[in-house]
């Protein structure tokens, strides 16, 4: 079951939703408007290896916009921190942004239960964009899960702006998984 | 509603979801993570014919790892036989690999009641990347579904190879008996 617009705000309310800062006007029937902040990275080499760190370079959106390029992958963040203990949240692009040929995450839209943090956007354009610092660029939808809950303690947990892929460290891992 | 990690595990060990071989270190907090089959097949051929043949060519991926460029999609298969009778499954990337811009599947992440099989990845790069077989690259999450249940006979869920449409899957209204069709 997904939660509609305004379960999500009594949730919030009631501290079982967390989206800070939460505005009333970002509320939709059955989900909730998050912004673009303002950093973005960028790998620096051509070639990207899972096995080893790929170094990254730092952006910031001006007020005047920055266009992003096809194939390339830009990391981004929501402004807000978002998160739950009791509902599972799943995140996509606003429709608006994907008629502009935008995805806003790379097949990774599902959320842990317990992993509150900004949210790093992976975004890839199709054709050349212009994106400005707190766009509307997404939305969050949060589902009723069955079962026992054991809350995210993962790498990401509690990460500020764009985080860059750390699967290196699976293989550094002796059992060779880290969630 | 979808499950949380420890259901999944509870609804494995009660035979009610195929994740195998199970690992319980791939439990996520509401999935389960997958991993990657060592052979990847792409389209040959400039232009792909929806409703033509699909000469692929077939890479077996090397201890070194396999650099995946953009601009084609690569067909690939999880390690793991994956499905259920009772839940819906639903199969996509991990972060990890979508912060490498590394796509896991083309927007068909839903996955049908009943089809029990190593599912076929559709994977597309935004950048040049070198991955390696048997590495962790998505999840799987299941959901509870409302209503009463067809019996699974579609064509894709029967196979454990990544496999393309044949001729005619694709053309509305036409359902051929189940042609080669093979675990």
């Amino acid at each position: 079951m997904i939660l509609t617009g305004p379960e999500i705000t009594h949730q919030y309310e009631a501290g079982r939703i967390i989206i800070e800062p939460f505005c009333a006007d970002q509320v939709n029937p059955n989900s909730y408007n998050f912004r673009l902040g303002t950093a973005l990275k960028v790998y620096t080499d051509e070639m990207l290896d899972v096995r080893r760190p790929n170094p990254v370079k730092e952006l910031a959106i001006p007020e005047a916009g920055l266009v992003l390029e096809p194939d390339r992958i830009y990391l981004g963040s929501t402004v807000e921190i978002m998160g739950s203990d009791h509902y599972v949240p799943i995140i996509r692009a606003r429709s608006g942004v994907a008629r502009l040929g935008l995805f806003v995450h790379v097949t990774a839209d599902l959320i842990d239960i317990g992993s509150i943090n900004q949210w790093t956007l992976q975004l890839h354009a199709v054709q050349p964009v212009r994106v400005y610092p707190g766009l509307l660029i997404g939305q969050v939808t949060f589902w009723v899960p069955q079962g026992d809950v054991t809350l995210y303690a993962g790498k990401y947990q509690g990460t500020r702006g764009p985080q860059e892929s750390q699967i290196h460290r699976d293989f550094l891992a002796p059992t060779g998984v880290v969630i | 509603m979808i499950l949380t990690g420890p259901e999944i595990i509870h609804q494995h060990e009660a035979g009610r979801i195929a994740l195998e071989p199970f690992c319980i270190e791939q439990v996520n907090p509401n999935s389960y993570n997958y991993r990657l089959g060592p052979v990847l097949r792409t389209h040959r051929g400039p232009v792909i014919d929806a409703l033509g043949e699909h000469p692929v060519r077939e890479i077996t991926i090397p201890d070194e790892g396999v650099v995946l460029r953009p601009g084609q999609v690569y067909l690939g298969t999880t390690v793991e036989r994956i499905g259920s009778d009772h839940y819906v499954p639903s199969l996509i990337g991990r972060s990890s690999l979508g912060r490498l811009g590394v796509y896991l599947q083309v927007s068909a992440d839903l996955g049908n009641l009943g089809a029990v099989h190593r599912w076929t990845l559709e994977i597309v790069v935004c950048q040049a990347v070198r991955v390696y077989a048997g590495m962790i690259v998505g999840q799987v999450s299941f959901w509870i579904p409302s209503g009463d249940r067809l019996p699974y006979d579609g064509h894709f869920g029967r196979f454990s190879e990544a496999v393309t449409p044949y001729p005619d899957l694709l053309t509305a209204g036409r359902r051929p008996a189940r042609r080669g069709a093979r675990r």
